[in-house]
């Protein structure tokens, strides 16, 4: 009996029910065989802990332990070598090990060896289904898997980062002298005077009414390039003089005035010519960038004024709300070169002068309403017309340039959206359209517009570039100024 | 508990052929889908055997849809017009129209009634058994989104309105509220448990929020930001396109046009999981009833300055999620 006695203080894995002179060996082998991941091979501490590591680094979900017993499987369990093992399967562990001992001596022994004998060629750069469930293994594995909730929660590896609450909470009611900066997560940003509508109860952010309206004001222009608190601008810090000092009317006009204009580059001419019905989007900051169309639109909206969802149908509601956003949103969504042949719309439109030159066609009517919009782009458009060497478009051109857009009722309006095939014309239209937008990439300054819009143009490399360059100084002004 | 060993994600076979504008499962089984898309069709998928089931058309783009019961859904889309489609008898019921496209449908058990929501801004009620329009309620905007919290509808709009319904009482507006995110909201998502919604905007944020106005739950909201990659030196915020509950777990998927889909945890306030990049935006996702199946729709949807040529491809993911992915820890 004595000897038994022994035997039981054996320490024992859990998930096969293997035994060990020493619990440090049992240690390494329970991260060899069963916390080890099967894809990059780490060897981690535990179950959850496994079952963390391929969440969160390989993206996949291990639901049981790798060469386990198919009772023993639970991952979410924390056993590290004999802690951790819920008691009644010790207590069933011990009575089983007494039970072998009278009865058949060596079963135990064997079964140890037959877990040898398998679990290496089961693998362990085998994903953990593989595992030999049933195996030959112990007649009577222990009854009543422990319940999850048992999992210990104090060794988790940390969660990747997790945002904490931005606005609302952050704001205490007696923060009154902070930057006002740190006002701008609960306000408007670009509702104009409609502003709030309800009560928002209990959010103090927008309850605390601004001491000083002009200091809000310019809290809403800041925000918009602090929104994301990549980096505070100096913006900002003049902007915390306001609550003392109001006297920025500038500022608070702009503010006020442009009310969307993206961020505080309110010197921006161009974006102040914009009609004022366009709701853009404000802009986030230098260092990050929101991938979005710069309207104020659904992306559905935006999609559906793609000529390709068009029909033929005298649709005059979506068109004259389209106006004025076809001059300011960038149109810069060029939509995907396929575009012109499964547009019959244009086709229909145009296909009386020209059916013999599908190629330069559909590209024409689109150009029209945009030259007759900015005639300051047409010289430059026509410029690129003569690099193109086309006289046969030309003559066209110059056809359709002067006839007036009633010509097309409606949809023509919505065209700009479609293709742009001239680098130029791009460059003529961002340059006059979205100074601050462009201004604010770095990354895309360099680049000759042509290439920051990502155009592969056969003419994108060619001499019709250079009107791009001048163009752009002036979007750079408001930043290096 | 589903067998880990068909790994967890497959495709859909012949996928629409334009971008999907909304994926649902059926009320009572993960077996089928309903996918709508810009190619204008409506499809069910049976995503058991994998193969298109039914599959219908409207004459534009196809927004939303949404099952009613096993066997009847409503769809809606650009051209402005809510269709019955009967799967069992295979028939096309006009039911009626809106002044703009149809954005958003949803089905109301409690009151047994389809919603719609539209660009004309409004939200019309319509009863499925006559077809006929109940009641046309007028929101402060387009409508972008809306989502149902038993017997409340909440309404999210163009310039960040929402509004709060009541739908045994239409016929006043039980809360006028703000979106508390700066940016346009892109998707209202209601918890199974009743006590608020999940907002998310254009700007890679998510907000969650209280219908209970008292001080004390008011305190509880909070946001946080997601769906951002940091390349170059510029930090890209996308849109976050959709969000799913899990109906059991009150945990919710969201999904954006970074191509990830993360599930959080919003009591806890942790990120439980966050599956691989997808090769394109992500337009709709949607939790199966039981919570073992995600339906994972990727479209490209027009959100850069210049669209991808050629355009990725359209596909339906379906993935089979495990507790340890989706269940508060």
């Amino acid at each position: 009996m004595g000897r038994k006695k022994k035997k039981l203080s054996k320490p024992w894995c859990w998930y096969c029910n293997r035994e060990f002179e020493d619990e440090k060996i049992l240690i390494q082998h329970q991260k060899a065989k069963h916390f080890k991941c099967h894809i990059c091979h780490k060897k981690l501490y535990t179950g959850p802990g496994l079952s963390i590591h391929c969440m969160q680094v390989h993206k996949e979900a291990i639901d049981k332990v790798p060469n386990s017993l198919s009772t023993r499987s639970n991952i979410e369990i924390e056993i590290y070598g004999m802690e951790g093992i819920p008691p009644e399967d010790l207590k069933e562990h011990e009575k089983m090990k007494q039970g072998k001992q009278a009865g058949g001596g060596g079963s135990g022994g064997a079964n140890a060896a037959n877990n040898r004998a398998q679990s290496p060629s089961s693998g362990e750069d085998e994903p953990p289904p593989k595992k030999k469930t049933q195996d030959t293994m112990m007649t009577n594995p222990p009854p009543g898997m422990p319940p999850a909730g048992m999992m210990p929660q104090g060794m988790m590896p940390p969660h990747p980062p997790y945002v904490p609450p931005m606005g609302p909470p952050m704001m205490g009611p007696g923060m009154g002298p902070m930057p006002s900066h740190f006002m701008a997560p609960g306000m408007p940003p670009m509702m104009g005077p409609g502003g709030p509508m309800g009560p928002m109860p209990g959010a103090p952010s927008q309850q605390n009414k601004p001491l000083f309206p002009s200091a809000a004001a310019i809290a809403t222009s800041t925000t918009s390039s602090a929104a994301v608190g990549a980096d505070f601008k100096p913006i900002t810090s003049s902007a915390s003089i306001g609550p003392v000092k109001p006297t920025f009317p500038a500022y608070s006009g702009a503010a006020a005035a442009a009310g969307s204009t993206p961020g505080a580059s309110s010197s921006s001419a161009s974006s102040n010519s914009d009609p004022p019905k366009v709701n853009l989007i404000n802009t986030v900051g230098a260092s990050s960038k929101i991938i979005h169309p710069q309207e104020d639109i659904s992306l559905e909206e935006f999609r559906a004024r793609l000529p390709k969802y068009h029909v033929p149908e005298p649709a005059p509601a979506p068109a004259a709300e389209a106006t004025p956003t076809a001059a300011a949103t960038p149109v810069t969504t060029p939509t995907p070169t396929p575009t012109p042949a499964p547009n019959p719309t244009v086709a229909v439109s145009v296909a009386a002068p020209v059916t013999s030159t599908p190629q330069p066609m559909p590209a024409a009517p689109e150009r029209r309403p945009m030259m007759a919009r900015f005639p300051m782009a047409l010289p430059m458009s026509m410029g690129q017309m003569s690099q193109m060497n086309q006289m046969s478009q030309m003559g066209q051109m110059g056809q359709m340039m002067p006839g007036p857009p009633t010509m097309l009722p409606g949809p023509p309006m919505m065209r700009p959206a479609l293709p742009l095939h001239h680098p130029a014309m791009i460059g003529g239209n961002m340059g006059m359209m979205r100074p601050p937008h462009m201004g604010i990439h770095p990354g895309l300054l360099g680049m000759p517009p042509g290439a920051a819009m990502g155009m592969h143009h056969p003419y994108a490399a060619g001499p019709p570039m250079f009107p791009g360059p001048p163009m752009i100084t002036p979007m750079m002004h408001p930043r290096f100024r | 508990m589903t067998v880990s060993d068909t790994r967890t994600e497959f495709k859909l076979k012949s996928p629409p052929e334009d971008g999907i504008s909304s994926v649902k499962f059926g009320p009572n089984s993960s077996q089928f889908l309903l996918v709508s898309s810009w190619d204008n069709s409506v499809t069910l998928y049976d995503i058991h055997a994998n193969t298109v089931r039914m599959k219908y058309s409207h004459e534009r783009p196809e927004l939303p849809a949404c099952f009613q019961d096993a066997v009847h859904s409503f769809s809606g889309g650009l051209d402005k017009t809510l269709k019955m489609f009967d799967f069992n008898s295979n028939t096309e019921t006009i039911v009626g129209s809106h002044d703009q496209a149809i954005r958003c449908i949803e089905y109301s058990p409690e009151v047994n009634s389809i919603l719609t929501g539209s660009w004309d801004s409004t939200v019309k009620m319509w009863d499925p058994r006559t077809n006929r329009l109940v009641g046309n309620y007028s929101q402060p905007d387009k409508v972008y989104t809306m989502s149902l919290c038993g017997e409340k509808l909440v309404v999210g709009t163009a310039f960040r309105k929402v509004f709060v319904w009541d739908l045994r009482n239409m016929g006043y507006i039980q809360q006028r509220r703000e979106s508390s995110l700066k940016y346009q909201t892109r998707c209202i998502r209601c918890f199974p448990n009743k006590q608020g919604y999940v907002l998310s905007s254009i700007e890679g944020r998510v907000a969650v929020e209280y219908l209970d106005t008292g001080a004390e739950m008011q305190k509880k909201k909070y946001a946080f930001k997601c769906h951002r990659i940091k390349e170059d030196g510029i930090e890209k915020i996308y849109p976050v396109n959709a969000i799913s509950f899990h109906q059991g777990y009150n945990t919710f998927a969201t999904a954006g046009s970074d191509g990830y889909v993360n599930i959080w945890d919003s009591f806890n306030k942790k990120r439980l999981c966050q599956f691989h990049r997808y090769n394109t935006s992500i337009s709709s996702i949607c939790f199966s009833q039981d919570g073992t199946a995600l339906a994972i729709a990727c479209s490209y949807m027009y959100e850069e300055e210049t669209p991808r040529d050629p355009l990725p491809e359209n596909n339906v993911f379906i993935r089979y999620v495990t507790d340890q992915e989706t269940k508060p820890k």
